[in-house]
């Protein structure tokens, strides 16, 4: 019994991190219709910068999060402006420069950063364990979880109960009716997607003290976030949560049961099969093509 | 008709042991001209078919251990353990040839497998894909997933595939009694060869009515549905063929290289033709060819260096943002608007004001 | 006459909007067919219908005793039903040539067009047709580059290189001038007869220069029937077009 409740445990600690991954990535796919494959890059930019103000700047991880997310979103900000704004109606092009990004912001940090590992602390007030159901798990763990939800939270709110959420979701709907009704799309989509930037470089720096920080860290972020995305659906943020825990259970079994390889391929052949017979995700109705 | 440029390539591609009197420069511009051919390859199915396909070193890394595994089979008994079984399969205790392998002890089934095996997995993953009708991002999806599955299992299963470190020691190839020396002449003008081939026959299909379709339906699928043709049909032939030209190249690497390797197969490769593709020119043949060689051949002499080579990949990642932002039709398109103005000037200066820039685009 | 083209208590709904509810019309060979009726009355649908691009939720198609609602798209245009869109629908990345090319869509397999001999053979075809949409000069430039009324004709210019027995026109003189219009209905006139056409249409002028009989459609059915005179007498057209201004302004 504790060995499955254990378990659960394990998968709900991934599934957080997914979700905290998945989201910006499922709102900006999901409102903007681009695959973001800087994605991952940006939860690298995320944890160097968490890196960056531990060891120069005697920042906290705590006191960073905000800066981390400015600074990145500001990131996004610039690529959406100068890049992708000029690639209206051509999909699979922005697939391709968003791909060319990543590689530019992963080349930079190795350039500048240099390509050895980084650490970063725990925040001291969360470096112990709390007892749950008996078992022992880590304080910081469970933080992430607090903060993942406060996160979802937080977009829901944007998108569903605010001014710019609802223009996001006019020009989602008709992006030239939104627009003759004085909304301007390219300010929209430009905060949209540093959003999006700023919530992938939050999942960063939060996941930096888990995990050692490296330029190509965020290559595989960006595929588990992206499967993720697909199984919940593209506009259902509800969705996205369900998947991130469903797909945290998963792969917390099949790691447990299987090894690394097998997993890996299962995962795949799960999106391939996923998208060839339900493109829309698996938590959304289907609507008039 | 745009044949002049693919004539005028083939020409200088068979020159080239003329001025290059090194071999050892011969066998690496040989390895970027089979390079070249697997951006044909891909230029086929995504410049004019508008397949974005980002697992197109699928078919590549096929035809290479195709062609690596009837080669190893062929150093029996020199790399071989007792009963002919390929060192590696040794090591890790397989007690008989698996019987996949059979076959390949002839040298003209593998030759065969190397182009019809990755035709018939493109065949059926398109037509797993084309059936159901899933466009534009979700295909690159599908590919690249498929092709890191792969790549997994043959990492994994060490000992059919020789795993991670692919299938080394291999024999020269022997054709016709000609011997095939990864620095010799034979096999550049065997690449050569292959390079007209492969740029002649992506031409003529091109230039078919069934290619004409295949554009139609890169432009508007749906259309073309409505004039009567089943638009997955062409879709999965214009994939197989891709799959066919690039089984070829994967062959050849595997001659020019000496060994078979999973990266053959790998995320690395596959994005890099398509950055090769982009920067030459994704809907020309020549176009997409010279990026590869070019963009290849400079990584190559670069690579010298561990730092030029990391401010390279930043430079070729910059490059490639400016190609696909400001370049859809890459360098080979910038040619064009080149030539047309040039040609556009001399006939205005010469007073004949019309019949100017009669071409088809996305030719040659 | 037998009857040709056969729909037969078709409804579609979408989300629970009947777009159709068991919408009837039967057209006769050669016949040229008008189909108008108020905004959303389900005239666009009706043609989706037919050419496949919509499955009907319920009812039947026939076309020369073929089941078209069991087809395919494109088993539906071998079978001889051609379709021009309300949105002019061109290769744009292909020449004017090349477009007709398309569209004669004689041999639609894929060994079938696998000969290399793109060009000279059938270049005359491929002229005369420019010629009859008036796009003779423009042969080789890309689509992209025509005026949104040369698209149109483009279209059409494809519909007759189909030479599809029937032939679906879905506002084909939007966006074009009074003069390309009564060139329009010129070329209808010299299609009908030979081929079968429904047209759907919101310019009455042109709608009486080259209907035969014409069905008003209103709310995802049929209204009612027959000559244009008849058409405007009918009460129940003159009430469901009230507030509109009568269906001379539709």
């Amino acid at each position: 019994m504790d060995q499955f409740f254990e378990q659960i445990i394990t998968g709900l600690s991934i599934g957080s991190i997914l979700l905290l991954v998945a989201l910006g990535l499922s709102i900006i796919y999901g409102s903007m219709g681009i695959i973001n494959l800087a994605h991952g890059e940006f939860v690298m930019l995320g944890a160097y910068t968490a890196w960056l103000l531990q060891s120069h700047f005697g920042l906290g991880l705590l006191a960073s999060l905000i800066p981390i997310f400015v600074a990145v979103a500001l990131i996004g900000w610039v690529i959406e402006r100068f890049v992708l704004s000029l690639l209206n109606n051509r999909p699979l092009d922005t697939i391709l420069a968003t791909w060319g990004v990543g590689i530019v912001l992963q080349q930079g940090v190795r350039l500048t950063v240099g390509s050895e590992l980084r650490y970063v602390q725990l925040p001291p007030s969360l470096s112990d364990s709390m007892v749950i159901v008996g078992l022992s798990v880590s304080s910081y763990r469970v933080f992430l979880f607090l903060v993942t939800i406060v996160l979802f939270a937080v977009t829901w709110l944007l998108m569903n109960r605010t001014t710019i959420g609802m223009k996001l979701r006019a020009i989602m709907q008709d992006r030239s009716v939104a627009a003759s009704f004085g909304i301007n799309a390219k300010r929209v989509y430009g905060l949209t997607f540093a959003y999006g930037a700023g919530l992938a470089g939050l999942a960063g720096a939060l996941v930096s003290p888990l995990k050692s920080v490296s330029p190509d860290m965020g290559t595989g972020y960006v595929v588990d976030a992206f499967m993720v995305v697909v199984l919940g659906g593209v506009q259902s943020l509800a969705g996205t949560v369900a998947s991130a825990f469903i797909l945290g259970q998963l792969s917390g079994a099949i790691a447990f049961l299987q090894n690394d390889t097998v997993a890996k391929a299962l995962v795949l052949l799960a999106i391939v099969v996923l998208i060839r017979f339900r493109p829309e995700g698996l938590f959304t109705t289907r609507v008039r093509a | 008709m745009q044949i002049a440029p693919i004539l005028i390539v083939c020409a200088v591609v068979f020159a080239l042991p003329l001025v290059l009197n090194n071999d050892f420069l011969l066998n690496k511009v040989a390895r970027y001209l089979v390079l070249g051919i697997l951006t044909i390859s891909l230029a086929l199915s995504w410049g004019f078919g508008g397949i974005l396909n980002l697992g197109q070193a699928m078919s590549f890394g096929i035809g290479s251990y195709a062609m690596a595994m009837a080669l190893k089979l062929k150093t029996i008994p020199v790399h071989t353990g007792s009963g002919g079984l390929p060192d590696f399969m040794v090591w890790n205790n397989v007690a008989r040839l698996p019987w996949f392998w059979e076959p390949f002890k002839s040298i003209s089934f593998a030759i065969a497998a190397g182009i019809i095996v990755p035709a018939l997995v493109a065949a059926g993953l398109g037509w797993f894909i084309f059936r159901s009708r899933v466009t534009g991002v979700y295909v690159s999806i599908i590919t690249l997933a498929t092709m890191v599955v792969l790549n997994l299992v043959i990492i994994d299963q060490q000992s059919y595939t020789g795993g991670f470190n692919g299938i080394t020691d291999l024999a020269q190839l022997e054709l016709f009694g000609i011997a095939f020396d990864a620095y010799g002449r034979a096999t550049f003008y065997l690449v050569a060869t292959c390079v007209m081939l492969s740029l002649l026959v992506a031409f003529a299909f091109t230039c078919s009515r069934a290619g004409l379709i295949v554009q139609a339906i890169r432009d508007h699928e749906g259309r073309v549905r409505y004039f009567g043709y089943d638009v997955a049909t062409y879709q999965i032939f214009v994939f197989a063929l891709s799959a066919a030209i690039a089984g070829l190249a994967g062959m050849l690497y595997t001659i020019v290289m000496e060994f078979a390797s999973p990266t053959f197969l790998g995320v690395q490769l596959s994005l890099s033709v398509v950055v090769w593709c982009a920067v030459g020119g994704r809907q020309s043949l020549v176009g997409s060819f010279l990026g590869a060689v070019l963009v290849a051949g400079m990584q190559g002499a670069l690579s010298e260096s561990a730092a030029f080579l990391e401010t390279w990949t930043l430079v070729m990642g910059v490059l490639f943002v400016l190609v696909v932002l400001f370049l859809p039709k890459g360098l080979a398109g910038l040619a064009q608007v080149a030539w047309h103005w040039i040609v556009h000037r001399r006939q205005v200066t010469q007073g004949i004001a019309h019949g100017v820039g009669r071409t088809r685009e996305g030719s040659a | 006459m037998t009857t040709h083209l056969d729909l037969r208590d078709i409804s579609v709904s979408f989300n629970g909007f009947k777009a159709l509810n068991g919408f009837n019309m039967s057209v006769r060979k050669g016949e040229l067919r008008c189909l108008i009726g108020p905004n959303g009355a389900g005239k666009t649908t009706a043609l989706d219908i037919i050419c496949g691009k919509v499955k009907p939720t319920a009812g039947t198609v026939t076309f020369d005793g073929a089941a078209l609602h069991e087809l395919e798209e494109h088993e539906i245009a071998r079978a001889g039903v051609g379709r021009k869109f309300q949105v002019p629908s061109v290769f744009r990345d292909l020449t004017v040539a090349e477009n007709l090319e398309v569209a004669r869509a004689g041999r639609p397999g894929v060994w079938a067009n696998l000969r290399w001999d793109l060009g000279q053979a059938r270049r005359p075809n491929v002229e005369r047709l420019a010629e009859l949409v008036g796009l003779a000069e423009q042969l080789d430039r890309p689509a992209a580059y025509l005026s949104h009324g040369q698209t149109q004709w483009l279209e059409i210019g494809m519909l007759v290189a189909q030479d599809a027995d029937l032939i679906l026109m879905d506002e084909p003189t939007a966006g074009m001038t009074a003069q390309e219009t009564r060139k329009t209905a010129e070329l209808f006139g010299r299609l009908k007869g030979k081929h079968t056409l429904v047209v759907v249409e919101h310019d009455m002028g042109f709608v009486k220069a080259i209907g035969d009989i014409i069905s008003v459609m209103h709310m995802g059915q049929l209204l009612a029937e027959g000559t244009a005179a008849q058409v405007e007498a009918h009460p129940e057209v003159r009430r469901a077009y009230l507030g509109s201004g009568g269906i001379t302004n539709a």
